[in-house]
């Protein structure tokens, strides 16, 4: 049976800075429940994807989006989209470990402050069960006052992941998420992605085709701004349809 | 002389200019402050704190009047120079970020940074002072933070924009709206930064003479009153050197050194926020 469809993108173009086409007609299903992997080459408009879905790029000025993203059988595209309740149901994290200054649990605590809780009993009741989740509780159990940055860049990664989970998100995406981290941090990541697809739906863009066939049951190849192919993951890594696909996974050009 | 032994003496050359103009600006600093030191600590007493001014050419009395004065100055200045400062560096730093507009406001920061402050008291002299008709201890405050504002600004926009970006995209990517994002991320990422700059800024115009001569005037009595003429240590400080009596010299460089040890303290404070948070 084919899994419900979370995120449906139809007919996706986008420009920034005016004129420059960042993705070309883009159309693709995103599955719930699954770990979905955008790979490519730099500048192939994976990570510009990723930013489309939370509408990240409205942060800058002269982007222009064509087309449909469908949430909820609503087009979150539409100019009068509340952003702020979007990026509360699709979370975010990115490359480098993005830590706010303050303390391990105040991290957490701020998105659910945003979406107005303030019970006390109810934030420490969710600050550790967004912890338990992220496999980040016993190791910092002892120091929820502590600052976020005392952490390792593996932890602070854990801890931002914990921080987006709190909030209870349906979607959450990753931006690279592991390449500033040693392999033993890795590992632990995917490990964490692979258990968390239960409750999240998850997007990861990834430079480490490996690290795509480990985690996602779907891939999609970006190429030049346009989705040169999408499917299961075992299929895009063992038998794609397209040449350009195999060449790219077999570490021909990129 | 082959070419090694001449890059040697090039060396030595330059060493010997660099070292003696080290020397020369040190010897006047050290000179200064020493000179504010003998005859600072020798004319302290408590009653410089304690009393008013006794008449003059006589024995006794104290300071007490231009203690207070600077110091109310010295705060209403930082409560309005503060909050200009620190805002108008937010809107420059985040809100007008590489605009035209925002750097051109920056350039004439730096500009009005560099301004003689008496030409700031005359300003101030032309729009609260002459149109009123009497000095005020307002005037002089504001005389103050007009030289504040664009020191607390720069720090503010400079600190801001050390704040990485990626910090503002995640709190974005938890629904947060901008003006929360600023006020519960970047401030506190640069607040020790900012703090610093304040601290600055604030020992920066505690030591101005010029911009309240204008202004706030002087006065030799005990005044709480900020819509009159009110004393401060700077120019009672350039009243009583001036002045015919020995005891108005000595308390002259009592309130000298008082003036520059607190500037002293605020500028290590300073340097300590910052040291502070970089260690974190």
């Amino acid at each position: 049976m084919t899994p419900a469809i979370e995120l449906e993108v139809k007919n996706l173009n986008f420009y920034y800075n005016g004129d420059i086409h960042a993705l070309r007609d883009i159309s693709l299903p995103i599955y719930k429940n699954n770990v979905t992997a955008l790979i490519g080459p730099s500048g192939c408009g994976k990570t510009t994807l990723l930013r489309c879905f939370n509408r990240m790029h409205d942060l800058y000025p002269n982007h222009l989006y064509e087309g449909e993203i469908i949430f909820e059988e609503k087009n979150i595209l539409v100019r009068d989209v509340d952003l702020i309740s979007l990026r509360s149901r699709i979370g975010m994290v990115f490359q480098k470990p993005t830590p706010f200054p303050m303390t391990i649990a105040e991290n957490i605590a701020y998105g659910l402050k945003l979406k107005g809780i303030k019970n006390k009993s109810e934030l420490i009741d969710r600050i550790e069960r967004a912890l338990k989740h992220a496999a980040l509780w016993t190791e910092v159990r002892d120091k929820l006052n502590a600052s976020a940055y005392e952490l390792s860049g593996g932890q602070q990664q854990r801890l931002v992941i914990a921080r987006a989970l709190a909030v209870e998100p349906d979607i959450i995406l990753f931006d690279e998420p592991t390449s500033a981290l040693d392999p033993i941090s890795t590992a632990k990541i995917e490990e964490l992605l692979g258990n968390l697809k239960k409750e999240v739906t998850i997007i990861i863009v990834t430079h480490n085709m490996q690290q795509a066939a480990r985690v996602a049951n779907m891939t999609g190849f970006l190429y030049m701004g346009e989705l040169i192919e999408y499917g299961a993951t075992e299929k895009i890594f063992t038998n794609p349809d397209k040449k350009q696909t195999d060449d790219y996974i077999t570490g021909r050009f990129g | 002389m082959n070419i090694e032994q001449k890059r040697k003496i090039e060396g030595f050359i330059a060493l010997a200019f660099s070292s003696l103009a080290a020397f020369i600006g040190l010897f006047w600093l050290v000179f200064i402050l020493g000179d504010v030191i003998i005859h600072g600590i020798g004319a302290l007493n408590i009653s410089l704190f304690l009393n008013d001014p006794a008449p003059a050419g006589v024995e006794g009395g104290g300071l007490r009047h231009a203690f207070v004065g600077q110091l109310m100055i010295t705060l209403c200045a930082t409560l309005i120079g503060v909050p200009v400062g620190v805002l108008g560096g937010t809107f420059l730093a985040e809100y007008a970020k590489r605009t035209r507009f925002a750097k051109i406001i920056s350039v004439l920061s730096d500009i009005i940074v560099s301004v003689p402050s008496i030409v700031v008291g005359t300003f101030i002299y032309a729009l609260l002072v002459r149109p009123l008709g009497h000095f005020s201890g307002w005037a002089g405050a504001v005389a103050l933070s007009v030289i504040m504002i664009p020191v607390v600004l720069r720090t503010t926009e400079d600190m801001l924009s050390m704040v990485p970006w990626t910090l503002r995209e995640a709190a974005f990517a938890l629904g947060a709206p901008y003006y929360k994002v600023i006020i519960q991320v970047v401030y506190r990422g640069a607040a020790t930064g900012i703090l610093t700059g304040i601290l600055l800024s604030i020992a920066r115009v505690a030591g101005e003479t010029a911009p309240l001569l204008f202004t706030s005037f002087n006065n030799n009595f005990f005044s709480w009153d900020m819509n009159r003429p009110i004393a401060s240590l700077t120019a009672t400080i350039f009243q009583y050197a001036m002045g015919p009596y020995e005891s108005w010299h000595r308390q002259a460089w009592a309130a000298a050194f008082v003036i520059t040890l607190f500037i002293l303290a605020l500028t290590i404070l300073g340097r300590l926020v910052l040291k502070w948070r970089y260690k974190q």
